[in-house]
């Protein structure tokens, strides 16, 4: 269990930096355990009502993969005193907007009210974490609907199922081997009881954060939150997978499509968010990949036309998470030669020290990033939610950018050497088959 | 112990009396609504005609600039492309400074940048815009284009296009434009491999010179930044840029299609169908129709869970993870579109449920409630857009484009809350067209022949993902003619010889109807009489009877005499050798190529009836056997289309070869007919089938 830097009902003051204006914001712990987070910002009569719940498809089980997201589409099904289906009439007929997301490490769902209707998200949100009721047909509704959500998504888009085979071939030890949509037997051979303990499981006040943001009266929001959550019980301690080591070793693999350039997937596992080496990666995939000077564009998309398109991302999570770079080829290209234009990118990391110039470029395009992120109610609202369940440390949200700042040329060539090693490599070829393309 | 939980009791009682105890049984009721303030902007003309609006925005230390052009549509023609191409290749290079002089300048300051045909725009920390706006208005007053600039993007271009190719959802949208606006118009031309070759630097260089004018612009400011500052940057980085005079374009409105009208592209391997229902609709925006059709759209597909569109398709029928409909007002043509990506069974069942909205909406007004809510809704979207100040800098410009009253967004609400039922019913008839329809489906092969009953005359067009006429065939070779494939056939069922032996011939089967079994019997004396008797446990529901010249059709006990459409289709079951007889029917066959079904190359032969009736024939190239005849036959506007697939052949002990397991697709109904027993030549006379 990570500490915890907990500021009980005290708002907390933040320092200056920079010219970012300081998201302010006042957090506290219910008595169940419930997290709440308050940001007031009168500048728009809306607010966003938001609760993130610490489960995501890394807490399923082989054989039971898809869950987690299965279950944030049933919890729109209704309650003890909502009908069924009616969350989205309540939102939508008070001018709101709502939806959710389901992460590998959390799930959070939204409404975005008129201010004068803080209260109904509070009544909505309260009601899905204590009585949340699903019945069989909306199980069976959901289930084709989140089939349809796969089928959408996934197989049937160019190189759709890119994202779930390289997860499968990075991760042979932890529950990362999949992502959230899961599959579609899973999602058939679930039972009506596994939603029952799931629920009990993971939607208890202690496993989530309440995060608001918006035009609410600071007075008052307290009392109505003590009001509509401070009776829910307390759950379980959620007991969390612990991750384990990967073996060594590159995996490479050939995928047949029927999509026509080939395309190459080059996934690298890296350390967890937050610690010092993520931030090195990132930085590390910012000179990569951010913008048209960066190294690939310039390098592979520009200079030698290698590929129409080249990036490098970093797929950050709360255990060791991936850096993934894939391009697409341009016409006639073959695959060998896209991965060895990028392999001899990758080895100038860990070999030559980055010019003083390009060292600043990085730098200022991180703050420009961070400044202009929180723009949003709804944005900042699940921001602060993230850094509290992740970190700890819910004002990360003004100084996280002081973690990469810390970060030296040095961090970054050691990272490079340190993580950018075959042996830590997936490699994944996708390549035209064309009796694929037989009707 | 027992005192221990009385405590711990006592305790929670304790607890959940410090907090109010609320009424969860119901929604709480809603606060004063809270007043919607829109945010002000300035604006000012300079000298050399470009408006300039600043909407001034503390909240974050960055600040936005976009430049946009008001141009014409422009028919491209054979050089598709090149006005898109003018816009990336903008920033590309200019006079002073290399493309990687700007692109390592822009990302030193950690700006964004881009480029396009119709203008540029850039967004950077407020600290760094003096930097940002030299490198724009260098892009923007002095490009170069390079030619070699130019061929790299030519070849990414193409790159794009064939990576397009197995992307259900673009190819969908370039299809439905195309077919919408016509080839021929600027919203529906296709850039192809070719029209991109064609494209050459002087293109690029001219329509800059045309169209990149001060006089026809908007240069949005949005962010912190102060009407001085924004002055005094558009006076130094923007007042060199000279007028000048810019073609205007007019276009034919593109016309609708007179019946609903299936158009397809097969896509292999597809496990789901992207269907789209779209034609062009004449709705010019901040109109009053527009705002109609706004509230009109929102009832049937706009955003939301609550849409008609998406309660039927998916919270009802699960068919979807999302349908959607647009009603899109735009200056030249506007366009209608709804559908969904569907699961292949669903296909044909999902376009029946969007037509089924789409023409309730133009017979059934929509009730108060409904009405109320799509207000609420609609309201909630307005308040909330007033969050990004973008929103206001897109109001100021279009009250000024459209030369609106000033108070025109401040009276957006009052405007909503008077939308009557009655106006959308009204708005509703005009723009929702269920009869005049491009039917698109991007989708697997497997669902062509459901799909093809939407069709107002049966005759689909299919387009391959690039958008050219999708070819089933390939032509046949020079020796293989209609005659010879209709003699494999009668060779390959048993012979010329032996079938003209046969004097009659009866078979017994079981037709499977979903939910019913019924039996059949047919009896038959070639080229002269022919009956067939339908039954459900023993007791006949059905029976035609030919007696060479009559034929008579009882069902349920009532009787009627068939017509000749029905006598010829009797008489050509009666002759075992009617391939070879077909002109003396008055039908005309036609060997059309040779296509892939199922795997199996196929002889495909067209037969057009003198009444209209069109049926083609699918004979295994293999085998010599038909395999598959799919009719359709003309009623009024619209076609019924029926599908009879052979899934195998029974032998006799003589070799004469006979259907005997047979699927047939008619309007939907799915029959599959097994045949049990079949004889040659039983003891039957012509009497036998009087009428």
């Amino acid at each position: 269990m990570k500490k915890r830097i907990l500021l009980f009902l005290t708002a907390a003051f933040i320092g200056q930096l920079g010219m970012a204006q300081q998201i302010k914001f006042s957090e506290y712990n219910l008595k169940n355990g419930l997290h709440v987070i308050l940001h007031e910002d009168h500048s728009t009569p809306i607010v966003a009502v938001t609760v993130l719940y610490h489960v995501g498809s890394k807490n399923e089980q082989v054989g039971r993969t898809g869950m987690a997201h299965f279950f944030e589409h049933l919890l729109f099904e209704g309650s003890d005193n909502i009908g069924r289906g009616e969350y989205a009439k309540y939102v939508e007929n008070a001018g709101g907007g709502l939806n959710a997301n389901t992460s590998q490490d959390r799930t959070f769902y939204y409404d975005l009210l008129p201010s004068n209707q803080l209260e109904l998200g509070l009544w909505l949100e309260s009601e899905r974490m204590m009585h949340a009721k699903v019945e069989k047909e909306g199980i069976e509704t959901q289930r084709e609907v989140v089939k349809e959500e796969k089928r959408q998504r996934y197989d049937n888009q160019p190189y759709g199922n890119l994202f779930p085979e390289t997860l499968k071939r990075a991760y042979k030890n932890n529950t990362y081997a999949w992502a959230p949509i899961g599959s579609l037997d899973d999602l058939n051979a679930a039972k009506d009881q596994d939603f029952v303990d799931f629920y009990h499981t993971y939607y208890v006040p202690n496993n989530a954060v309440l995060s608001i943001a918006g035009d609410f009266n600071p007075d008052q929001i307290k009392k109505l939150i003590d009001s509509y959550f401070g009776e829910i019980p307390r759950g379980k301690d959620i007991v969390r997978p612990t991750f384990k080591e990967e073996p060594k070793g590159e995996v490479r693999d050939v995928i047949k499509v029927k999509d026509q350039l080939p395309l190459l997937v080059q996934a690298y596992r890296i350390p967890a968010q937050g610690t010092n080496e993520f931030y090195a990666v990132d930085m590390l995939n910012t000179l990569l990949s951010n913008g048209e000077s960066s190294r690939l564009n310039k390098s592979i998309v520009d200079e030698q036309e290698l590929a129409m398109y080249c990036g490098a991302f970093t797929f950050n999570l709360e255990d060791p998470g991936l850096t993934l770079a894939f391009a697409m080829a341009n016409m006639g290209v073959e695959t060998n030669n896209l991965e060895t234009a990028i392999n001899a990118e990758v080895e100038k990391l860990k070999t030559t020290p980055i010019t003083d110039g390009e060292y600043q470029k990085l730098r200022n395009q991180i703050e420009s990033d961070f400044i202009s992120r929180n723009s949003s109610m709804a944005g900042i609202a699940e921001s602060l939610a993230n850094y509290y369940t992740y970190y700890g440390e819910t004002n990360l949200i003004n100084t996280e950018i002081d973690r990469y700042m810390k970060v030296t040329k040095e961090d970054m060539m050691k990272a490079a050497k340190t993580y950018y090693t075959p042996e830590n490599r997936v490699t994944i070829y996708f390549e035209h088959d064309p009796s694929l393309l037989k009707q | 112990m027992k005192k221990y939980i009385s405590s711990i009791c006592a305790l929670m009682i304790a607890v959940a009396g410090m907090a109010q105890k609320v009424d969860r049984s119901k929604a709480p009721a809603a606060g004063p609504a809270p007043k919607i303030q829109i945010g002000s902007y300035q604006n000012f003309t300079m000298d050399n005609g470009l408006k300039v609006i600043v909407v001034e925005n503390h909240k974050l230390p960055n600040v936005s600039y976009s430049l946009q052009l008001e141009i014409d549509p422009i028919k491209e023609g054979e050089k598709a492309g090149y006005v898109s191409f003018a816009g990336d290749m903008m920033s590309k290079g200019t006079t002073t400074r290399s493309k990687d002089e700007i692109t390592s300048s822009i990302d030193f300051i950690g700006a964004q940048f881009s480029s396009g045909s119709d203008g540029i725009f850039g967004a950077c920390l407020t600290k760094h815009s003096e930097k940002m706006l030299e490198i724009f208005s260098d892009v923007l007053l002095q490009p170069s284009f390079p030619e070699t600039e130019l061929e790299k993007a030519k070849k990414k271009t193409i790159s794009g296009l064939i990576s397009e190719k197995t992307d259900p959802n673009s190819i969908s949208s370039k299809i439905g434009n195309m077919v919408t606006y016509g080839k021929n118009h600027p919203y529906g031309e296709q850039m192809t491999e070719e029209t991109v070759k064609n494209i050459t630097r002087e293109d690029i260089v001219n329509y800059y010179n045309n169209y990149f004018k001060p006089n026809i612009a908007y240069l949005i400011i949005v962010g912190d930044i102060t009407m001085e500052t924004a002055k005094a940057q558009a006076n130094k980085y923007f007042a060199s840029w000279t007028r000048g005079d810019v073609p205007k374009m007019k276009f034919r409105a593109p016309k609708l299609p007179g019946g609903n009208e299936v158009v397809f592209v097969p896509m292999p391997g597809a496990v789901q169908s992207v269907i789209n229902i779209t034609y062009p609709i004449d709705l010019i925006p901040t109109t009053q129709d527009a705002l109609v059709a706004s509230v009109l759209n929102n009832i049937l597909g706009g955003s939301g869970f609550q849409t008609r569109l998406m309660q039927n398709l998916r919270e009802d029928k699960a068919y979807t993870y999302g349908a959607y409909s647009d009603i899109a007002a735009d200056d030249y043509v506007g366009n209608f579109s709804a559908g969904a990506s569907v699961r292949n069974e669903v296909t044909d069942s999902s376009i029946t449920q969007i037509m089924f909205e789409i023409s309730k909406l133009t017979t059934e007004a929509v009730d108060d409630k409904t009405l109320q809510i799509v207000k609420n809704i609609m309201t909630g979207q307005f308040a909330r857009s007033l969050e990004r100040p973008q929103t206001v800098a897109r109001f100021a410009k279009n009250i000024d484009k459209y030369g609106l009253p000033k108070n025109f967004y401040e009276t957006y609400l009052e405007r909503l809350n008077a939308v009557t039922s009655m106006d959308i019913l009204t708005l509703a008839k005009r723009v929702l067209l269920p009869n005049n329809a491009y039917i698109t489906v991007v989708g697997n092969k497997e669902i062509e022949s459901k799909i093809t009953a939407f069709d107002a005359d049966g005759k689909i067009l299919k387009f391959n993902p690039d958008g050219s006429v999708f070819v089933d065939m390939r032509p046949a070779p020079a020796d293989v003619t209609t005659q010879v494939v209709f003699n494999n056939y009668i060779q390959a069922v048993g012979g010329k010889d032996k079938i003209a032996k046969i004097k009659s011939f009866e078979q017994k089967g079981k037709f499977d109807v979903g939910m019913a079994k019924l039996d059949m019997q047919s009896v038959c004396i070639a080229n002269t009489a022919l009956r067939m008797v339908v039954s459900m446990n023993g007791n006949a529901m059905m029976t035609q009877t030919w007696d060479g010249t009559k034929m008579q059709i009882s069902q349920m006990g009532q009787s009627m005499e068939a017509g000749e459409a029905e006598i010829l289709q009797a008489k050509i079951q009666s002759d075992l050798l009617a391939e070879l007889h077909y002109a003396d029917f008055g039908i005309q066959s036609q060997l059309k190529g040779i296509e892939v079904v199922n795997g199996a190359d196929m002889y495909v032969i067209e037969n057009i009836y003198a009444n209209g009736l069109v049926s083609t024939d699918y004979f295994d190239v293999k085998t010599g056997l038909r395999m598959k005849t799919i009719t359709v036959q003309k009623v009024g506007e619209t076609a019924q289309t029926s599908e009879t697939t052979i899934v195998s052949y029974g032998e006799t002990k003589d070799g004469i070869k006979y259907p005997s397991v047979v699927k047939q697709n008619a309007g939907g109904q799915m029959v599959e007919i097994t045949i049990s027993e079949f004889n040659l030549n039983p003891k039957v006379k012509k009497k036998d089938f009087k009428i």
